[in-house]
């Protein structure tokens, strides 16, 4: 059915975007592989020299990389079932008839954190959770609840990330969840609810099944995300106090932007890409099928 | 008997949604309120609900800070690499959606993964490079860098968006004789435009956003609003009032698309995993 | 032909008179003139002294045609900023360094010796006079191996800042000699009802190593290093120093590892804390009523001593000429450093919140009533100890760590002890790599 295309027109309609990828991401890639293979420093640019993979070895066994990982891993398993369970309840809600004018405003109002500067979120989370001057803490007060000390204590601190991340990517989990939705037949649906009140049934039995891609789409890019956090925590704690949010991204930058140790931080992203690039093909495998 | 348990259940729904909204809004209400606080005002403990506004902050950082240099710095940057990627990408989109040929799955692959790559990953490598070519502090190093995820939403969307045009059209221009450049320009390109406009408006929020490539590349004369806000963080002064007013004027015009795109922001998100 | 002799003789008079005048004729108009519309590049912080200099650049650039371009940064960025601008070979032309920051722009070569210029006549005002600045700040900001790049700009000392209003309140008539006595006495009278007596900055970045870490240590006889660079952060002193430390904490608002300057100076002037121990430029904040609710309550002291003395807080940022910048803009960069650290300008420099180097600023008795800061400081800089944080190239690797475990100490993740030992041996595997101790660099900090 599809016309044979000769080779050159191809190469014309991807040559440039693919030329324009290598460019810009493979060749600083490489480049990088190249720097961590190397003892060097910005400021001590005189002692570099070539050390194989001595980088690569301190990194995999230095526990502060690995507890910057934890904590990684902590934030994702924590944060993303909040946010997958509150972000079904919201769709479901959105999903049911009635209220139209309501929904859409709601639906309106779901776009805006997602769409926020993640570096604004990090400032204003700064600004509303502060112990004394913070918004935050006057309505906790309302109800009865002392002060937190959101900044200055390690567990709060990490709570405090937690809470905006849920802020900002609850409402994009309930939009994809509601796409999701959508895609069941109506007649499905409405069938279901004749046969039964239960709400959770309807779910388990007749919406689940066209909520698994959307599902799978939230983890896949939760993960990459998360494995990506920075400017939030960067702009609201700057990793601290001590290393209580320092996730994985936030230690790269530090170690290689605050101690000048590009060799050191060039070993550590490529390990943290490699995970990445793994954690993604698994995904992508199960889920990303359709092409073709 | 049916009616008021109904209507109980409405005003429960009512309430939740309301309870959400304001969730979603309250942060940029109190955003938007302390940008027009004093510093004294700012300062109070409990914080105040109510108290008389001044526009000064923003009259400060937008001419005396530069966090108008800065945004428009953001514009240039966001503008020029959206349209770089959508010359680049509508092209390789429709060979992507028409064209059969081997390797195409893994050339996918290749694309979707580049969504997944920390800009820590590059930033460094990126920012050496840079200053052996001279592109330090330039919009081109990051116009150029943006690349890295404005081309591929570009790619995906408009793939998805070229499959969907039906394969008629352009058989029969071919039949014609028409060239596949001049079908893609005259018949698909246009058919595929609200594709386009969705995947330029998202490119355009990635890359208004972006903070670290900024941060590392771009210190000075091309230092974007998200780089310009985070230089108020000094910790001998906290100037509240003018991080806030900062951080609405970053904030509103990637609010206002991210509107106008609402419909389209989730497909756009999830790179068309979700229709 | 005798005419046409004598005329020449008295040009040759004319201009050996001109040259040997010429000391005197120096102008900052004349010396400028081949650079006017040089545009000198610089980063600055957002502080009183930045902003006095900010307000007295007009004059210079109607004086001189140069072109003084300031990039205000917070100061965690500065030391990134500069590092990547003089490794990129940007257009930095003139460096700001934290004292501590010395050794490392002078290893990497970015620095002209200040000498180059002293030494040419034509930028050298003969109103230099290096000997004026207070030798301890001259050599703790701006040289390094006995060589001086930099003239100390925007200088601070650590200084006791106390609330006189809740001391008195408290039964006290004068403010701690020592910090014993805060520990003892002061510390317990002045917790109470929501009030704190003490507040000590310790957030992870350089304040937790500035302000916290090193404050404690020097005053109790510790130290970072011993005679051979190995960690004196172990000796009984040093541990003593961090313990008392930890123990103090019971009199300082809770969550005080997240507090830096900002918080600590705020607390001070929102009443809720007696004393805190601050840099001298915080002193036009607490004392001005727009943003200190105690402006009249404000007196200030020397730190208390420890028992190996006082060793107060020690820090500051000089100006030098940045060796990337051609030769009009290192010319045109001088020019601006030395006019601006100037005797003459020390005065004007002082009265608009900056805090200058200069003894002569000091030298009127009357001024100490209108800046109540002066005679602490004075008294301070006679007693610093230069290397209160090692200034070597490694400062930045090592600040790191301090900042990192001197956190999880006062957090109690680890003990003082054990904190200790871990900065330690990362410390020494630094200094290890750099070449300390295999003879490769001479033991300066």
């Amino acid at each position: 059915m599809t016309a044979h295309v000769r080779r050159k027109t191809i190469l014309a309609f991807l040559g440039p975007a693919v030329a324009a990828l290598v460019l810009v991401g493979i060749a600083p890639l490489l480049y990088a592989v190249w720097k961590s293979l190397h003892n060097f420093n910005l400021t001590k640019q005189a002692q570099t020299k070539f050390v194989g993979l001595e980088n690569y070895a301190a990194v995999l066994t230095d526990p502060v990389f690995w507890q910057a990982m934890g904590r990684t891993a902590t934030l994702f398993f924590i944060s993303v079932p909040i946010q997958i369970a509150l972000g079904l309840l919201i769709a479901i809600v959105l999903h049911r008839p009635g209220l139209t004018v309501f929904k859409t405003l709601t639906r309106l109002s779901l776009v805006l954190p997602m769409a926020t500067t993640y570096a604004v979120v990090g400032l204003l989370a700064q600004v509303m959770l502060n112990q004394k001057y913070g918004v935050i803490n006057q309505m906790l007060g309302w109800v009865g609840i002392d002060p937190v000390n959101f900044i200055g204590d390690p567990t709060n601190a990490f709570i405090g990330v937690i809470i905006w991340d849920i802020w900002q990517w609850t409402p994009f989990v309930a939009l994809v969840l509601l796409a999701g939705l959508s895609t069941v037949p109506p007649e499905i649906e409405e069938a279901a609810q004749l046969e039964t009140k239960s709400q959770w049934l309807v779910l388990r039995y007749v919406q689940l099944p066209f909520l698994i891609p959307s599902l799978v789409a939230v983890l896949i890019l939760r993960t990459a995300d998360t494995l990506k956090l920075f400017d939030m925590p960067f702009t609201m704690t700057r990793g601290g106090p001590g290393s209580a949010t320092e996730f994985i991204a936030v230690l790269i930058e530090r170690v290689g932007n605050r101690q000048f140790d590009i060799g050191m931080a060039s070993a550590q992203a490529i390990i943290m890409l490699a995970l990445t690039i793994f954690l993604a093909r698994l995904y992508i495998r199960f889920f990303y099928r359709e092409v073709n | 008997m049916a009616a008021p348990v109904q209507r109980r259940a409405l005003w429960a729904e009512g309430l939740l949604l309301v309870a959400i909204c304001a969730f979603c809004i309250f942060p940029f209400y109190w955003m938007v309120t302390t940008s027009l606080k004093t510093q004294v005002v700012a300062l109070e403990s409990p914080p105040v609900w109510v108290f008389t506004p001044t526009l000064a902050n923003y009259w400060e950082v937008l001419f005396e800070d530069k966090v108008g240099v800065s945004l428009i710095n953001s514009i240039i940057v966001a503008v020029c690499t959206t349209t770089l990627a959508v010359v680049l990408g509508t092209p390789a989109a429709y060979a992507l959606a028409r064209f059969e040929f081997r390797g195409k799955q893994d050339l996918w692959f290749w694309f979707i993964t580049n969504r997944f790559v920390s800009p820590v990953v590059l930033a460094f490598p990126v920012f050496l490079i840079s200053r052996e070519l001279g592109l330090r502090d330039t919009h081109l190093a990051l116009i150029l860098m943006y690349l890295t995820f404005t081309l591929p939403i570009v790619i995906w969307i408009c793939t998805d968006q070229f499959r969907s045009i039906p394969r008629e059209l352009d058989e029969a221009a071919l039949l014609e004789g028409a060239s596949q450049w001049r079908i893609f320009r005259s018949i698909c390109l246009p058919l595929a435009m609200p594709g386009v406009a969705v995947s330029s408006i998202l490119s355009f929020i990635f890359s208004w956003n972006e903070l670290l490539f900024a941060y590392i590349l771009a210190p000075k004369a091309a230092k974007t609003a998200p780089a310009m806000a985070v230089t108020f963080m000094e910790g001998y002064d906290v100037p509240y009032g003018k991080i806030m007013a900062t951080s609405t004027l970053i904030v509103i015009p990637v609010l206002i698309f991210a509107l106008i795109a609402s419909k389209h922001l989730v497909r756009g998100l999830t790179m068309g995993a979700v229709k | 032909m005798k005419l046409k002799m004598h005329v020449s003789a008295l040009a040759l008079t004319a201009s050996a008179l001109a040259f040997g005048t010429q000391a005197n004729a120096w102008s900052l108009e004349e010396a400028a003139k081949p650079y006017a519309g040089t545009e000198i590049e610089v980063l600055f912080l957002d502080r009183p002294g930045y902003n006095a200099a900010i307000k007295m650049l007009p004059e210079f650039e109607a004086a001189t045609g140069i072109k003084v371009n300031y990039t205000t940064v917070p100061y965690e960025n500065a030391l990134g900023e500069q590092v990547r601008d003089f490794a990129a070979g940007g257009d930095l032309d003139v460096a700001l360094i934290d004292l501590v920051w010395i050794g490392n722009f002078a290893e990497n070569g970015w620095l002209v010796p200040s000498e180059t210029f002293i030494n040419n006549a034509e930028l050298a005002d003969p109103e230099l006079d290096m000997a004026d600045f207070f030798p301890l700040v001259l050599d703790a900001f701006g040289s390094w191996n006995g060589v001086n790049y930099g003239l100390p700009f925007d200088n601070y000392s650590g200084l006791l800042f106390y609330n006189r209003c809740m001391l008195e309140a408290a039964g006290f008539d004068k403010p701690p000699a020592t910090w014993q006595e805060v520990m003892d006495t002061y510390g317990p009278a002045l917790t109470k009802d929501g009030k704190y007596a003490y507040a000590l900055q310790s957030k992870r970045n350089e304040t937790q190593s500035a302000d916290s870490f090193a404050r404690f240590l020097w005053p109790f006889g510790g130290s970072f290093l011993n005679a051979e660079f190995k960690s004196n952060l172990n000796s009984p002193e040093s541990q003593a120093g961090l313990q008392f430390r930890q123990d103090l904490m019971k009199f300082m608002p809770e969550g005080i590892v997240a507090y830096d300057h900002a918080e600590t100076v705020n607390a001070f002037a929102q009443g809720d804390v007696a004393m805190i121990t601050e840099w001298s430029a915080f002193y036009s904040t607490v004392v001005s009523p727009e943003t200190s609710k105690v402006a009249d309550c404000v007196e200030i002291a020397p730190e208390p001593t420890g028992p190996a003395g006082r060793k107060p807080a020690l820090g500051g940022f000089s100006l030098a000429v940045a060796a990337q910048a051609d030769e009009a803009e290192q010319a045109a960069g001088w020019l601006f450093i030395q006019w601006v650290t100037s005797k003459a300008k020390a005065g004007q420099y002082l009265e608009m919140g900056g805090v200058p180097a200069r003894q002569s600023a000091y030298a009127d008795p009357a001024l100490a009533e209108t800046y109540k800061f002066i005679p602490a400081l004075v008294e301070s800089w006679k007693e610093g100890v230069p290397e209160f944080r090692p200034r070597f190239a490694e400062w930045p690797a090592i600040t790191e760590i301090v900042q990192e475990w001197g956190t999880k100490m006062m957090l109690g993740e680890v003990s003082i002890d054990e904190g200790a030992k871990t900065i330690g041996e990362k410390m020494e595997a630094v200094l290890a790599e750099a070449g300390y101790y295999d003879g490769k660099k001479p033991l300066a900090q």
